[in-house]
């Protein structure tokens, strides 16, 4: 067994390696990661994931809904480090596997993958309790400097192939479209049942939005008229779940291409012709129109107060027009009209991104030309929510799809057409086949947590 | 300097002749209405002990140095309360400039934010600063019969900062109120959410910054509070035992801030020594009430919102999934105690300098809409 991969077997078990280890792999990331451009091409199929903030077992759990790495490829959207008691090992682990497996795992910065906040947020003071000094927290933070900014996924399918996964409601089922060909979203739980299943929607003025997905589709909230008492609480839905191995089974295609996630195929196309998946941890930035524009920015540096760069990794979407100010006192605020032009304009089908905590684990917003994944449950031990991540599969037998790309239906309804109904048609061939597995945070493992800071002296 | 020394060092003062450094602003009764002009700084400027001369009682460090002038403000409230509020102002350059209304916490008083004023006004010339003094703490609400009225529920305090800001453009004949920032430090923060959240100041209202207080843990931290201040010496042989008191219990971090703060949080006894100026047993009842649903009206009131705390294990729930919404920007400021704006000034007014910048309307330019740019015939 190579030292890397014991590394990673002692990583998994959520021991930090030494440090001339920590130096030595760092080292070699860089070398890795310097060669990728500030935009990453990834090829579906591929398993997209958001925040991690150091929740290491809950990490570990998302492996086990999600496939262990290199069966599933993945693409995490930064924040890796930061307020959970292991960020360390949490980071480590996804270098080491990088390292491993350079095509099966993409990484991206976050706005955390910064010594600024990392200070104050945690991760420095983690090496420095675990370490003794400040080393190991360099070494990382010169990695952080190399991380791309953004990552561009092709070759997603646009509907999910019929996947036999088990409904975890029989009476949901009986509601779902029985024709499996067309489906746009499935949504699964922890244990690999299928909670939610939504077929590409044909939108006409008639048809009202409601039938849709529920733009913050919470798994169970489209399914209120079906008996949701009927769901067995978590604790028999964790003796109920399937291992690892066959949960990725259940979701095994007739086909070769594997179940999306999966690294079964690797002859994706390398082409946007479905409408590529731009993933950025935080959003866009007014002063990136074109892909291009971030191809073009000097990455390899701690994240600026302001700019383009500091924009990708600090914005969110809101229901506003235009551009807004953001609370955060970094960033943007992007509304609508901003995605889907800047969608339309680079042959986007979606941006998805990270960076805001979302109850339900993940949010679709503005048609799903925006989606957000968050990837942390109970958030800091405390905020309650669930976690998701999602899936694209491979575009093997994407038929019926009409890939939007420039020149496309609708350029010719000119610009104007943002608004009102017209655009409705424009937009409806809708984003990629997501399927999205809600998991719930891992039973916690107290040990190493730091005891509770004792209350402040005077708090009047 | 070390424990030893410091307790040592008190010791030696409390055996010093106690000759009293003159009372600083002692009684509002001591006081007339005055305006100091800035031109009159220079002949109050006082020297500040060095830590190595600090055996020796310092002279009292004047409000002058910080704010421009101090104004006692009458008015009768709707219950028929009689109020005299105290509030230390320097004006804004002008009605354009903006305005960092400041409230204290309890037991603490306007001098909490001296230094910080400094700092702020260092980095920001143009801008005004008026730090309030809440009712029994500098400001006085005596009932018909002349008595103190005891009552601190949020609502009141909130009226009390709504009056003197109001009072304050009254008396210095202000056409419109100047865009305003409001500052709060721990109950202070209470009260500014409270009146963001009323709206009583409209579209002034730029944003609001709350230092060091969080809904959950400030109500966590209730059940140890009275054991806090029942361990408090009832009262001081010196001012500068005083000022080393809250060193060494670490309640404040910076000596320069303790000097100015701590004189004023004390009122002369008949016996000479130097008690406590706010009771804070009379208070206890409205604690909880200070601070319950503080969290959701911070999140939901209008204007920008900075949160800066002296650290990130504070935040709750509800906050924490605020900032992790991007509802408001949160600062940290590890080095500092609960007093952050006395322990780190300088960096506290950068802070509030630099949310004021970012969320000034007047500077405010987005790029543009979409809309706008096809309205424009741009291609887009």
């Amino acid at each position: 067994m190579s030292e890397l991969d014991k590394a990673i077997e002692q990583l998994r078990a959520c021991r930090p390696i030494p440090e001339p280890q920590v130096r030595e792999l760092c080292h070699k990331a860089r070398e890795l990661l310097i060669e990728e451009g500030n935009v990453v091409g990834v090829d579906a199929p591929v398993t997209i994931c958001g925040d991690i903030h150091g929740q290491f077992h809950d990490l570990m759990e998302l492996f086990r809904v999600g496939g262990d790495v290199p069966d599933t490829n993945y693409l995490f959207m930064g924040d890796f480090v930061d307020r959970g008691f292991y960020s360390l090992e949490s980071f480590l682990l996804l270098l080491c596997l990088k390292v491993r497996y350079p095509d099966r795992i993409t990484l991206i910065r976050g706005n955390h993958e910064s010594r600024q906040i990392t200070t104050v947020y945690g991760f420095y003071d983690e090496c420095l309790r675990k370490y003794g000094s400040a080393n190991v927290w360099r070494y990382c933070c010169e990695v952080f400097d190399y991380l791309a900014l953004g990552a561009l996924v092709t070759g997603a399918a646009s509907n999910l192939p019929p996947s036999s996964a088990p409904f975890a409601d029989p009476a949901t089922a009986a509601n779902m479209a029985s024709d499996t060909s067309d489906v746009e979203i499935e949504i699964l739980n922890s244990a690999g049942q299928i909670t939610n299943r939504f077929p590409r929607q044909r939108r006409s003025p008639h048809q009202p939005q409601q039938q849709a997905p529920q733009p913050n589709s919470q798994p169970s909230s489209s399914s209120q008229d079906a008996d949701v008492d009927d769901a067995p609480p978590p604790d028999s839905q964790a003796t109920l779940s399937p291992s690892p191995s066959q949960s990725q089974g259940t979701n095994q295609l007739p086909s070769q291409t594997g179940a999306p996630g999966t690294s079964a195929s690797s002859g994706a196309r390398s082409q946007n012709d479905g409408g590529a998946i731009l993933c950025v941890h935080g959003g866009l930035s007014p002063l990136i129109d074109t892909l291009d524009k971030i191809r073009l920015l000097d990455r390899k540096q701690e994240v600026p107060h302001e700019g383009a760069m500091c924009d990708l990794l600090w914005s969110d979407p809101d229901e506003i027009d235009g551009w807004g100010l953001s609370p955060r006192g970094a960033g943007f605020l992007f509304g609508s009209d901003i995605v889907k032009c800047f969608n339309h304009k680079n042959g986007l089908s979606m941006v998805a991104r990270a960076h805001q905590l979302v109850m339900e684990g993940f949010k679709e917003m503005f048609e799903a030309e925006v989606v957000t994944v968050w990837s942390a449950p109970n958030y800091c031990y405390r905020c309650g929510n669930v976690a998701a991540i999602l899936e694209l599969g491979e575009d093997g037998s994407g038929g019926g799809y009409v890939p939007k790309s420039n020149g496309d239906v609708g350029r010719s309804l000119g610009l104007g057409g943002w608004e009102g109904p017209v655009n409705g048609e424009m937009r409806r061939m809708g984003g990629p086949g997501r399927r999205y597995r809600v998991f719930e945070a891992a039973p916690q493992d107290s040990r190493g947590m730091p005891a509770k800071k004792p209350v402040a002296d005077y708090f009047l | 300097m070390s424990e030893l020394a410091r307790s040592f060092a008190a010791q030696k003062l409390a055996d010093l002749p106690k000759e009293p450094p003159q009372p600083l602003p002692a009684t509002p009764e001591d006081r007339e209405d005055e305006y100091s002009s800035e031109s009159s700084l220079s002949s109050t400027g006082t020297v500040l002990p060095s830590p190595s001369q600090h055996l020796v009682p310092a002279p009292p460090v004047q409000w002058t140095k910080y704010f421009a002038q101090e104004l006692f403000l009458q008015h009768k409230l709707p219950s028929a309360d009689e109020a005299k509020y105290h509030v230390y102002l320097t004006q804004p350059a002008n009605l354009k400039s903006p305005l960092f209304v400041c409230h204290h916490g309890a037991g603490a008083s306007g001098m909490s934010f001296a230094p910080f004023a400094l700092s702020l006004r260092a980095a920001l010339p143009s801008a005004g600063i008026l730090s309030i003094e809440a009712r029994q703490h500098g400001s006085s609400i005596l009932n018909p019969d002349g008595d103190t009225v005891n009552d601190f529920s949020i609502a009141v305090l909130r009226d009390d900062l709504a009056n003197m800001i109001t009072l304050v453009r009254e008396r210095l004949g202000w056409s419109s109120l100047p865009p305003i920032i409001l500052v709060g430090h721990s109950l202070g923060g209470a009260v500014a959410v409270e009146l963001a959240q009323k709206g009583i100041l409209g579209t002034s209202l730029l944003g609001y910054v709350v230092i060091d207080v969080v809904e959950g843990s400030a109500i966590e931290a209730l059940k140890y509070m009275q054991g806090i201040l029942s361990s408090r010496p009832s009262s001081f042989l010196t001012l500068e035992s005083a000022i080393d008191w809250h060193l060494r219990s670490r309640n404040l971090r910076n000596r320069e801030s303790a000097a100015v703060s701590v004189p004023s949080l004390l009122r002369r006894t008949a016996d000479g020594k130097w008690a406590w100026a706010t009771d804070l047993a009379i208070t206890q009842p409205f604690w909880e009430g200070w601070f319950q649903g503080m969290s959701q009206k911070f999140l939901s009131a209008k204007g920008a919102k900075l949160l800066i705390l002296a650290g990130t294990d504070r935040l709750d729930k509800d906050l924490m999934i605020g900032q992790m919404q991007g509802k408001f920007q949160l600062q940290v400021v590890p080095e500092a105690g609960h007093f952050v704006q006395e322990d780190a000034p300088e960096k506290t007014a950068e802070m509030v300098v630099e949310f004021f910048k970012r969320n000034d309307r007047s500077a405010l330019v987005l790029p543009p809409k979409v809309s706008d740019l096809i309205a424009q015939g741009k291609k887009v």
